[in-house]
C-alpha cells in the first residue's frame, strides 16, 4: 500500500502504558528479521512508566547495512499511534513531520488539518477487533499485535506468515491461533483514513 | 584485526534478537555460572529476571541467592566464589555503589567474580538514565573493566570475562558494562554460539580457593600486619606484599586477555580490535576521537561524513578501561596530532576521567598529540552527531592555534533555556 524504499527504515510507537507498544516494537524487529532484513534494533525510552502514561518506542530496519545508531528516531518514515487522544499532546504532534506514514487505532479518519502536508494515514479499529475477539489482557486490549498486522500490510515488508513464525515462537502454539485471529483481521482491514 | 563483532549477515549461527541484558543472562546461562546472587534495580532488572527463569525452567543449573540488598549480593557472591563455584552478577549505579565494600575485597582475595552493569547515572537528583558515572566509581579498586559497545560484544566479552578472570595467571574479578537503556533494553539480532562449544572454550573452573575444602584452604583474608611476619613454619607476607601481587596481576592481564581474544575471535569469528580497544578507520588518521560505549557507537556514524570533509578521521573505541592499555595506547597514538575525547562522565573537580587517563597514558612522548576533552550526555541526555562533529571542528581550530586550554567544555547542556539559571538557587533546590 504505501512502501518506503530506503536503507534504513525508521518507525516510532506511541501509546499508553499497558497497550503493548513496547513490546510491539520488539516483535516488529523479530518479524524485519525473520523476513531477511539484515539487521534491526528495537529502542524503548524507558521513564517512570505507569499504565496510561504516554510511552514512545522506536524500531530500526535495515535491508543491508549494520544499524550503529542507538540514539532517539527524530524523523520516523512510519509512525504508528496506539492512541489518537496522544495527538493531542504537542511534542507527539511535532514529530508528524511531512512525508510520514501514519498508521493509526482508530474507527473513523483523523483530522488532518494539524497536520502537514503530504501526510498519508491509514486507520484500522484495532481496539474494537481485540473487543470482538476478546483479545484482552488486565487492563485492556491487547492492541501490538493487530497493529503489527495492519503495519506488515501498509509497509509490504512482511506478510501473516512471517508474524505467524514470530508469535509462534514468543508465545508458543497454544495461543497462536488467537494471535493470528487478530493479526489477519487487522491485516484486512486496514484503511486510508 | 578489524571489527567484526556486529556482522549478522548470511549468519548460519543461530540469531535470536535480544536487549544488551538478556545478552548477558544467555551469557552467564552458556557459562555455566553455578551461583547467582543479584538484587535488582533499574536499569540491570533484566538480567536477573532472566538468569532466575533459565534456573526455573531447568535450563541452567545454579543456585539463585535472594538477598535484602545489594551489599549482601557482593558478600554471597565472594563466599560463593570463595566455595570453588563459578560466581556472577548484574547490577548498576546505586547497587554497585552499595557492593562498594565488598568490591576490593573480591580483587584482593583475587576471587573469580563477574559484575555486569548496566551504566546508570549516580544521584542526587535522582536519575535511572544511562552515563558512565557509576563505572568510574571502581576504577581503583582492583577489578578488570570492560565497556561494551553493542549487545553482541556483552555477549562475547561475558564468555571471555570468565576465561580471563578464571585463568591462575590472573585471578582478578572482572566487571563487564554497557550503557543502561541505550543497549541493556535495545534489542538487536545477536549470534549465540552452542554449548558444546562454550564449554570447549570455557572449561569448568578449577580454583584457587576452595573453603569447602577445608583440608586444602584453612581461611582467606586474615589480619595482616604493616610487616611481614616471620614464623616457624614460615615467613607470612604482609598487605603490601598481596596488593603488589594484585598490581602486577592486573598489569599481566593484559596479556591474558589478548589472548583469550585471539582465541575467541579464532574459534568464534567475532573479534573487537586488539582486545584492549577498537579502531575505525584509523590507518591513515592524523586525528583520533577517543571515546567508549554508546559514545563511541554514535562517533563511529559521523567519521564518515567527517571525512568527506577532507579530515583525516578515525575512532578509537576504549573496550578495557582497567588495566588501562598503557603501552598500546602509547604506540598507537606515536606521530597522532589531534585527539578528541568525549567523556560521558565527569572526574568531579577535574575533568573527563577518560581524558585526564588518556593524557597520563602518553606523558612524556615526544611530540605529543594534540587532546581537548569534552562532557557529554549526563543522566541519559542524547549524545548528537552533532556534538561531536562540532568538537572536532573546535579542537581543530584551537590546536592549529597552538592553544592548550585545560577548561572542559561542555555539550548538550541547555543552561540558556532555563531562563532564570542561577548557581545559588540551584544550590537549594535544584533550580525550578
Amino acid at each position: 500500500m504505501e512502501k518506503v524504499e530506503k536503507d534504513i527504515v525508521e518507525i516510532t510507537f506511541h501509546g499508553r502504558g499497558g497497550q503493548t507498544s513496547v513490546t510491539g516494537s520488539q516483535l516488529l524487529a523479530e518479524c524485519a528479521y525473520e523476513e531477511g532484513f539484515k539487521d534491526t534494533i528495537a529502542i524503548p525510552i524507558i521513564g517512570a512508566e505507569r499504565r496510561g502514561a504516554p510511552i514512545l518506542a522506536f524500531t530500526k530496519i535495515s535491508k543491508n547495512k549494520p544499524i550503529r545508531t542507538y540514539d532517539s528516531v527524530k524523523d520516523p518514515d512510519y509512525m504508528l499511534i496506539f492512541d489518537i487522544s496522544l495527538l493531542d499532546i504537542p511534542r507527539v504532534l511535532a514529530t508528524i513531520k511531512e512525508g510520514v506514514i501514519v498508521i493509526a487505532d482508530s474507527v473513523a479518519p483523523l483530522d488532518k488539518s494539524k497536520f502537514p502536508d503530504n501526510v498519508k494515514v491509514f486507520i484500522v479499529d484495532a481496539t474494537g477487533i481485540c473487543i470482538k475477539r476478546s483479545f484482552m489482557h488486565s487492563s485492556g486490549p491487547i492492541l501490538n499485535i493487530p497493529m503489527l498486522g495492519a503495519f506488515g500490510k501498509v509497509s509490504g515488508y512482511y506478510g501473516l506468515d512471517v508474524m505467524e513464525k514470530v508469535l509462534k515462537k514468543n508465545f508458543g502454539e497454544n495461543r497462536l491461533e488467537k494471535n493470528m485471529r487478530v493479526a489477519r483481521d487487522a491485516y484486512e482491514s486496514v484503511k486510508e483514513g | 584485526m578489524t571489527i567484526i563483532g556486529k556482522n549478522m549477515v548470511n549468519s548460519k549461527k543461530k540469531v535470536k534478537i535480544l536487549t544488551g541484558n538478556h545478552a548477558a543472562a544467555y551469557a552467564f546461562r552458556h557459562a555455566r555460572v553455578g551461583v547467582m546472587s543479584a538484587y535488582p534495580i533499574t536499569p540491570q532488572s533484566p538480567v536477573v529476571e532472566k538468569i532466575s527463569e533459565f534456573i526455573e525452567k531447568g535450563k541452567l543449573k545454579a543456585r539463585f541467592l535472594l538477598v535484602e540488598s545489594e551489599h549482601s549480593a557482593a558478600a554471597a557472591c565472594c563466599a560463593a566464589s570463595a566455595s570453588g563455584s563459578r560466581v556472577g552478577t548484574a547490577t548498576s549505579a546505586h547497587g554497585l555503589m552499595l557492593m562498594y565494600e565488598l568490591l576490593p575485597w573480591a580483587s584482593g582475595t583475587r576471587l573469580p567474580i563477574i559484575i555486569n552493569l548496566a551504566t546508570r547515572s549516580c544521584g542526587a537528583p535522582w536519575s535511572v538514565w544511562d552515563d558512565h558515572s557509576d563505572f568510574i566509581t571502581i576504577r581503583d579498586v582492583g577489578w578488570i573493566q570492560f565497556m561494551c559497545e553493542d549487545n553482541q560484544e556483552i555477549y562475547d566479552t561475558n564468555i571471555q570475562a570468565f576465561k580471563i578472570s578464571e585463568d591462575p595467571r590472573v585471578n582478578i574479578p572482572t566487571i563487564v558494562a554497557y550503557d543502561g537503556y541505550i543497549l541493556s533494553h535495545t534489542m538487536m539480532p545477536i549470534e549465540l554460539e552452542n554449548q558444546e562449544d562454550i564449554d570447549t572454550f570455557l572449561p569448568p573452573l578449577n580454583h584457587h580457593i576452595n573453603l569447602s575444602d577445608i583440608s586444602q584452604v584453612k581461611g582467606v583474608g586474615p589480619v595482616t600486619t604493616p610487616d611481614i611476619i616471620k614464623r616457624k613454619e614460615g615467613t607470612a607476607p604482609g598487605y603490601y606484599e598481596f596488593r603488589y601481587s594484585l598490581q602486577k596481576a592486573l598489569e599481566n592481564s593484559i596479556n591474558v586477555i589478548k589472548e583469550v581474544h585471539d582465541e575467541f575471535a579464532k574459534k568464534f569469528g567475532r573479534a573487537y580490535g586488539n582486545g584492549l580497544f577498537k579502531t575505525y578507520k584509523t590507518d591513515d588518521a592524523d586525528t583520533i576521537i577517543f571515546a567508549m560505549g554508546s559514545v563511541s557507537a554514535q562517533a563511529r556514524t559521523v567519521i564518515e561524513k567527517l571525512r568527506e570533509e577532507g579530515l583525516k578521521i578515525g575512532l578509537v573505541s576504549l573496550r578495557l578501561f582497567r588495566p588501562f592499555p598503557i603501552k598500546y595506547l602509547r604506540e598507537f597514538f606515536k606521530g597522532k596530532k589531534n585527539i578528541i575525547v568525549f567523556d560521558r562522565e565527569i572526574g568531579y573537580g577535574y575533568e573527563g576521567v577518560l581524558s585526564y587517563e588518556l593524557k597520563a597514558a602518553l606523558y612524556g612522548l615526544k611530540n605529543p598529540p594534540f587532546i581537548k576533552s569534552f562532557i557529554v550526555g549526563l543522566g541519559g541526555r542524547d549524545v548528537k552527531s552533532e556534538y561531536i562533529i562540532e568538537g572536532v571542528h573546535k579542537s581543530l581550530e584551537l590546536a592549529k592555534k597552538g592553544d592548550i586550554i585545560y577548561k572542559t567544555e561542555y555539550f548538550g547542556l541547555k543552561l540558556d533555556e532555563l531562563k532564570d539559571y542561577d548557581e545559588q538557587e540551584f544550590l537549594k533546590g535544584g533550580g525550578k
